[in-house]
């Protein structure tokens, strides 16, 4: 009799306790993104060297896509990082784009400078190209593989040993289950 | 005119009918965008948050529903993006139904317990009909109460018999005042005899235990007093105690550890506010931030590096954007050879105040010294130069840009490229000695580190000397060759300081670590006799 009651106690009280525990642990900022292993929506975007770049050309080459703004603490943070990444992997068959959202180009260029950045950059005026990536925080890195599948996802500042890494698994089609965290900064 | 009728309320009732099958894109972009939710904002939607993302997303809306997207195809593409996270009433279909379904199973669960917890409770309440009494214990219950005496009894003895001793007196108590009210004529003859019954009837049971009671008791004359001690006394068992203060801990653990872990401290105005109440890290007061900031000064200038990172810290997790603290977390990483984390703090700092000089300071340094970044320390140092008003400071910036190279080249050292003759005399120089009562807590195994600090500004230290396993007495000099940071000219007033590190580690001050100032500090570079004592022990 008394085991029973005991039983019944708990079965009430565990339930109440895992829920508790699931809703303290959760981030309710976090959006899991559902576009891994999903095809990387196409778009094209005005380069800040003048050019034009689209994804659809870049098929046959694993591509990092950076979504960034100069007002972005943890993007400062990464662009050395990944201009030193870029720097490794320039000569292989991988691109690195960068596109710069909620940000004036007169800041964005700045940017660009201040940091040294050699890798192609362009701008989201809209901000299309972001929700279409289902962007929330930035920064937000992006990998495809060759035949434009996404790879793998990084929201926040990512260090360039695992841009590497990610890059050269995509370079190979390889899916990464889980989506990467950094620091990061919401959208505006 | 009938005629022109006709077609009045013709053209009258198409354009209805036409404006029925296209309502206005605003309201069709607003109830799609009511339904879906802010990334940026928490549980505000689409449609009322005010926020630039919000703005491009209405845009969207507006967009596909023009292309001729049903508002459902317009949802299912964000949903496509950002998941169901993003719409604001959760599907009901998958897995999200169980957010629809649960609340009402968890309230008819909650009913139906209720629902049984009552009956059982009221069942427990109704009092079962008396059994049929002793026809011999109702005689003696009738013949008692005729002959019944008023009975002194211990109302403060807990035993069982004079429990039942007292049921009994009150019993014959409600007997008669049955008697009185049916004399009286208050009450009817039928409820009388009910009644008298009823409580005869109980009053019998009373009896008939009180006669078991004295026959057990005579069969077991010495085990009495044990049995009523061993009867079960009312309240909560032993399990119900154990479960309930199981519950509590476990409770109180997932509120104590799991709820502040999980919680971060407000990191921007979009951020939660419970993180700051409950962890109580985040958001202390600005009096509260001034003082850490203070705290961490004060530590730094001390060399107590490990605890002026914590304090640091905890200003920036109440300002995660305080451009100070990020300073001096620089010069730290600067000073430890983290020149990369040092370049990030200063980014940090100019992100949020661009014309900080001691940010602008060490990034210009940083890339000079560390980066060789000639062209990029310039940018940053000649930008310092047009903020800084005359005096030293500006001559000393106007200094290290005359040092920086032009181009690709090699930057001089500069105490290297400096007459001899200068950089002798640009020295100071005496003798280090152990307080002989401390002498039995030397580690033979110590670095011994000696600091220059400018005297006027405080701050860093402006050089360096380490010399691991030192033996003492120890003469020793200090020159331009020993400043942190290459190129800065050693001149001017310091103070020095000395320190017998037991693990080497200048960022940590240990028990047992050594420490000594100059008693006249401050000193002129050039001075020469300036002894230090090694007379203060950490503990």
């Amino acid at each position: 009799m008394a085991w029973r009651r005991l039983i019944i106690t708990l079965a009430v009280i565990a339930p109440v306790l895992w829920l508790l525990v699931f809703g303290f642990q959760r981030d309710a900022r976090y959006i899991k993104t559902p576009l891994i292993a999903k095809q990387a929506t196409p778009f094209a975007v005005t380069l800040f060297d003048g050019g034009k770049l689209s994804l659809s050309d870049l098929r046959g080459k694993a591509v990092f896509l950076n979504f960034w703004a100069s007002w972005c603490p943890p993007c400062r943070e990464e662009a050395r990082d990944l201009e030193a990444a870029w720097q490794k992997v320039k000569d292989k068959n991988l691109l690195f784009l960068g596109v710069a959202l909620q940000d004036t180009e007169k800041d964005s260029r700045a940017f660009l400078e201040e940091f040294k950045v050699t890798y192609p950059n362009g701008r989201d005026e809209s901000g299309k190209v972001a929700v279409d990536y289902g962007t929330w925080g930035i920064p937000e890195s992006f990998f495809i593989d060759p035949q434009g599948r996404i790879t793998y996802k990084h929201v926040g500042a990512i260090r360039a040993a695992l841009v590497v890494s990610k890059l050269e698994e995509a370079a190979k089609g390889i899916v990464s289950a889980q989506e990467g965290k950094g620091d990061v900064s919401p959208v505006r | 005119m009938a005629r022109y009728l006709i077609i009045a309320l013709l053209l009258f009732s198409s354009s209805s009918i036409l404006a029925a099958d296209a309502p206005d894109l605003e309201d069709q972009t607003r109830a799609v965008s009511t339904d879906l939710r802010c990334v940026v904002c928490q549980n505000l939607s689409v449609a009322d948050s005010p926020s630039d993302m919000a703005q491009q997303m209405r845009a969207i809306v507006r967009e596909q529903l023009q292309a001729g997207k049903t508002p459902q195809e317009v949802k299912d593409f964000f949903v496509s993006k950002y998941g169901e996270w993003v719409l604001l009433k959760p599907a009901t279909h998958g897995f999200s139904l169980l957010v629809w379904v649960v609340p009402f199973v968890a309230l008819l669960i909650g009913l139906g317990l209720g629902v049984f917890f009552i009956r059982r409770w009221a069942a427990k309440k109704r009092a079962a009909p008396p059994a049929a009494a002793d026809p011999k214990l109702l005689a003696r219950v009738r013949e008692e109460f005729a002959n019944a005496e008023p009975e002194e009894l211990d109302l403060e003895d807990p035993s069982p018999r004079a429990q039942l001793l007292q049921e009994r007196s009150r019993l014959y108590a409600d007997l008669k005042e049955l008697e009185f009210d049916y004399q009286a004529g208050k009450l009817s003859q039928a409820d009388y005899v009910d009644l008298r019954r009823d409580i005869e009837t109980k009053a019998a049971t009373v009896l008939g235990n009180l006669d078991e009671m004295a026959v057990s008791a005579a069969r077991r004359p010495q085990a009495a007093k044990e049995t009523e001690v061993v009867q079960p006394k009312p309240g909560l068992r032993g399990w119900q105690v154990a479960a309930g203060g199981v519950f509590l801990l476990i409770f109180g653990l997932t509120l104590g550890v799991v709820l502040t872990n999980s919680l971060k401290p407000r990191g921007g105005e979009g951020d939660s506010i419970t993180g700051d109440f409950l962890t109580g890290t985040g958001a202390p007061g600005m009096g509260n931030v001034a003082a850490l900031l203070q705290e961490g000064k004060t530590a730094f200038d001390k060399q107590e590096f490990s605890k002026a990172i914590e304090a640091f810290k905890k200003v920036l997790v109440a300002e995660p954007n305080q451009p100070e603290a990020h300073s001096y977390m620089g010069f730290i990483l600067m000073q430890a050879g983290h020149g990369d984390g040092a370049l990030m703090a200063f980014d940090k700092a100019l992100t949020q105040a661009p014309n900080l000089p001691m940010a602008l300071w060490g990034k210009g340094m940083v890339l000079y010294q560390e980066k060789k970044d000639f062209a990029g320390a310039r940018v940053v140092l000649e930008k310092l130069l047009q903020l800084t008003p005359q005096g030293p400071e500006r001559n000393e910036i106007v200094k290290v840009l005359a040092e920086i190279p032009t181009g690709n080249q090699k930057p001089q050292p500069t105490a290297k490229a400096a007459p001899p003759v200068a950089a002798s005399s640009a020295q100071i120089s005496g003798r280090i000695t152990i307080d002989p009562k401390l002498k039995a807590s030397v580690d033979p195994n110590a670095t011994l580190f000696i600091i220059a600090r400018p005297a006027a500004a405080g701050g860093p230290p402006l050089a360096v000397k380490k010399i691991d396993r030192p033996t003492f007495p120890l003469p020793y000099s200090l020159g331009a060759e020993n400043m942190m940071t290459q190129g800065m000219p050693f001149s001017g007033k310091m103070n020095i300081a000395v320190r017998l590190d037991k693990d080497g580690n200048p960022t940590t001050r240990d028990a047992g670590d050594l420490s000594g100032d100059y008693k006249k500090n401050p000193v002129e570079v050039g001075t020469k006799n300036v002894d230090v004592v090694l007379d203060q022990l950490a503990k």
